[in-house]
């Protein structure tokens, strides 16, 4: 048995144009979706109860089989969600914050779930005016945290195609899960917002290092590209393998965050693959052989 | 004989941090600190020493701010702080001086704020011009002060009500705005918001017959308050009723030339007709109405955050000891109570004292309660999540190299910086929470890819003949791991500073993981590379 080879492209067979073509379309597609969104429900993505305020209870399944209906007639509102955790026993039934009744919501959903004798496993309340102010610290942190990987990358190659390359393509990673989450009917919670960041941190590696080896290593354009694309691939291809487990597994047992962080890196690894060894690898190409003559 | 250890360093060094991490996991006096009243083996949860946040063990947490609004920079126009305080108070209808406070910060004045949660930014602001205090604006929140007081009436409420390892701490949101962020762990929410919700105010007030009134009371407020109590008692049961007591003692003392408040008390009682030489009133007080009922002398009314819980007359030989003036020489005094459940509450909350301000936690907070048998599970899930993770980056990486020379240390490497970690969380007592574990399996996930580009880096190029090729090859691998580590250490400080949820304890560890890794395990990974690979 040998070992499995990561497949070697010819890249000479497309011109820089079509190898920008398909990432930037997809970019393209990923922009309008959010756009999109953004104009008709007024947020960038399907903001979840951390971000909207609300009240989430988990209410245990006792066997009896009936719950969810008990469930459904319990509480005076009607439940915005009820999701099953087989594997846990528990319902997880949400609530969005309303305007009429701030107050006391959760103690009132509380004691509604007691007196329909269905037990609560865990209670969590965010009021919306804290929750305004998380989503304004999520947008702030990422942006900020962004900002500094550009900075970085722009001090450790000190050329601005290669490095804007590196942005660029980091910049999409962002922006496809998003589009991707919309799309899967996937909320916003704080566990994206820490998968995003991590994007920020994971993408850059394989970028930063297929940058490397063609800048500043000695050696032929294609056979660079092809060395870092090796082991850029088997590290991208380990870390999506080992995120799609924990998302599976994560769904399985109903651990909302890991759950989260695990599907959206792997969605942006996904993305990354892509932009990496489609955008970045055309990008330097043209500096290699046209961009440094002029 | 210093040749092995000094080219095997860092190998060396690895099982050093193992080893550390072994002590600090395992060995009884890294153990967790123990509460009051706790024994050694009740504090560890498990055989090792890790302590597991709220979300792995069960309990509540809540996260609120303090209602008021504070004006800032107030001159105070050569007026003490308390004088100013009065005067605003006095433009706001309804709000007792005690809601309004002035703290000096400079020469020239300070900060005035308002903690009665009825009063509004713009009715403050207009006390504020009414009051001819010059002020440079209003912000919500309160003072510092308050804050600080705050933090440490609810530690000590905590404590007094026997809700052992609860923590408070002050967190502020990016837009300026404090919060404090309360964990009790083992707690249901109702209980700890029961606890938090109360202001814990405690005053004693008398009413007394006044026949100009509507309902014929009238009632003298403040004539004891929360200060002016000390020695206080646990609650106690009264002997052949369902009622309750709180001992306590009025402070007898005062600085030359004023009154003490026993003395003061003293004093009242036997002018509003509590207490006189024939005997003690007997009070006879509607708490539906909160009048006085027909025929009833003056009641002493005990008020527990605005709310009469309880009013009482005064018994024959207290009442004598009263009207001689004898009394105040000790002070002691029985806070009565319909219920045993009163009496604790009013012990806790003169014990801690009362919250400066409200806290606010339907409106503006946040709060999440996780059952512990949930805690349990997600502990278990966790887990198993984690070993799954594991499972797949260890497949992946037998798949691509199919060599177990490459791969075997590859993983191992990896899972001792978990262990590292996990050995670190334990010495330092980090409440592991599933974003820490999540931090974990990031760790795992960054730690294998940088592996991934050692082992490719040394391995390209063909065979490794001598030490010099392969410390060429690897010092040009660690550029790219330095560059990649930094870039992650970057883009997740900001998650680490700011306020939001328990991400933080995610980007500590996965910051953390990247500096093990980079300074620890790769390296070592090198070393141990290096002797499989190297051709002799």
């Amino acid at each position: 048995m040998t070992a499995i080879e990561v497949p070697e492209v010819d890249y000479t067979e497309y011109s820089n144009r079509q190898l920008v073509l398909v990432p930037l379309a997809v970019l393209a597609l990923a922009i309008v979706i959010i756009g999109g969104w953004y104009a008709v429900t007024g947020a960038p993505a399907t903001l979840g109860l951390e971000f909207t305020g609300g009240v989430e209870l988990r209410i245990a399944d006792d066997g009896s089989g009936n719950v969810e209906e008990r469930i459904e007639t319990a509480f005076d509102r009607d439940p915005d969600s009820i999701r099953s955790i087989p594997a846990d026993d528990v319902y997880v039934v949400t609530f969005r914050a309303s305007d009429d009744d701030p107050e006391g919501l959760a103690s009132d959903l509380e004691e509604q779930a007691a007196a329909a004798e269905l037990e609560t496993e865990a209670i969590d309340q965010v009021s919306a005016s804290f929750a305004t102010d998380t989503a304004r610290t999520a947008v702030f942190g990422v942006g900020l945290a962004f900002l500094g990987m550009s900075v970085l990358v722009f001090a450790l190659f000190r050329t601005f195609v290669p490095s804007v390359a590196v942005v660029a393509s980091a910049f999409s990673d962002l922006v496809i899960p998003v589009a991707a989450m919309n799309l899967l009917g996937i909320e916003m919670t704080l566990g994206i917002v820490a998968a995003l960041l991590m994007i920020i941190g994971y993408s850059v590696d394989s970028d930063i290092l297929l940058n490397n080896s063609v800048l500043r290593r000695t050696g032929e354009f294609y056979e660079s590209v092809n060395r870092a694309m090796r082991t850029g691939v088997t590290m991208t291809v380990t870390s999506m393998a080992a995120m799609i487990v924990m998302a599976i597994v994560a769904t399985v047992f109903g651990i909302g965050l890991l759950r989260d962080i695990g599907i959206i890196l792997a969605i942006g690894l996904c993305a990354d693959l892509m932009n990496t060894y489609l955008l970045n690898v055309a990008l330097l190409r043209w500096y290699k052989f046209e961009g440094v003559k002029r | 004989m210093l040749e092995p250890i000094k080219e095997n360093w860092r190998v060396l060094l690895l099982v050093v941090v193992v080893l550390g991490a072994t002590v600090a996991l395992f060995a009884p006096q890294f153990g967790p600190e123990t509460a009051p009243g706790e024994s050694a083996d009740e504090a560890t949860q498990g055989i090792t020493n890790l302590q597991y946040g709220l979300d792995l063990a069960g309990g509540t947490r809540v996260r609120a701010p303090l209602l008021g609004y504070t004006a800032t920079d107030v001159a105070f126009d050569g007026e003490n702080p308390s004088q100013v305080a009065s005067d605003i108070a006095a433009q706001l209808d309804g709000t007792s001086a005690r809601d309004v406070s002035a703290v000096r910060t400079t020469e020239e004045g300070g900060e005035v704020e308002v903690t009665d949660a009825s009063v509004g930014e713009d009715e403050f602001r207009a006390a504020m011009d009414a009051s001819g205090y010059a002020y440079d604006g209003i912000r919500s929140g309160v003072t510092q002060e308050s804050r600080d007081a705050a933090e440490q009436v609810i530690q000590d409420k905590i404590n007094e009500a026997g809700l052992s390892g609860g923590s408070v701490q002050q967190v502020q949101s990016i837009t300026g705005e404090y919060f404090l962020l309360i964990e009790v762990p083992g707690q249901g929410r109702q209980d700890v918001i029961d606890l938090l919700e109360e202001r814990g105010t405690v005053q004693i007030a008398i009413a007394y017959p006044d026949s100009s009134a509507d309902d014929g009371t009238a009632v003298e407020e403040d004539v004891l308050i929360q200060d002016d109590f000390e020695d206080i008692g646990t609650a106690s049961r009264r002997e052949g009723s369902t009622g309750a007591y709180v001992p306590v003692s009025v402070v007898n003392e005062a600085p030359e030339g004023e009154q003490s408040p026993a003395h003061r008390f003293q004093e009242a009682s036997v002018e509003y007709g509590v207490a006189s030489a024939s005997g003690g009133a007997r009070c006879n007080y509607d708490m539906e109405t909160d009048s006085l009922g027909e025929g009833s002398d003056s009641c002493l009314l005990l008020v527990v955050d605005g709310e009469v819980v309880n009013a009482f007359g005064m018994d024959d030989g207290l009442a004598r000891s009263m009207a001689e003036g004898s009394w105040a020489d000790s002070g002691n005094f029985r806070l009565t109570t319909t219920s045993f459940a009163d009496a604790q509450t009013i012990s806790i909350n003169l014990r801690a004292g009362a919250l400066p301000a409200e806290l606010d936690i339907s409106g503006q907070g946040t709060s999440s309660t996780i059952s512990a048998s949930q805690g349990e599970n997600f502990r278990l899930y966790s887990a198993i999540t984690g070993i799954f993770a594991v499972f797949a980056v260890a497949g992946m990486v037998f798949l691509r190299y199919r060599e177990p020379k490459v791969a075997l240390p590859m993983i191992v490497t990896a899972l001792a910086e978990v262990y590292a970690l996990l050995g670190f969380a334990a010495l330092v007592g980090y409440p592991l929470e599933l974003a820490v574990i999540a931090g974990f399996i990031a760790v795992v996930g960054t730690g294998v890819d940088d592996l991934v580009i050692i082992a490719d880096e040394v391995m390209s190029e063909g065979e490794v003949n001598s030490r010099t090729v392969f410390d060429s090859r690897f010092r040009r691998a660690f550029w790219v791991i330095g560059a990649a580590a930094a870039t992650t250490i970057v883009a997740m400080s900001p998650l680490m500073v700011l306020s939001l949820g328990d991400l933080s304890g995610f980007a500590i560890f996965t910051i953390l993981g990247v500096l093990i890794g980079v300074l620890v395990t790769r390296p070592a990974y090198g070393d141990i590379l290096r002797r499989l690979l190297t051709i002799r």
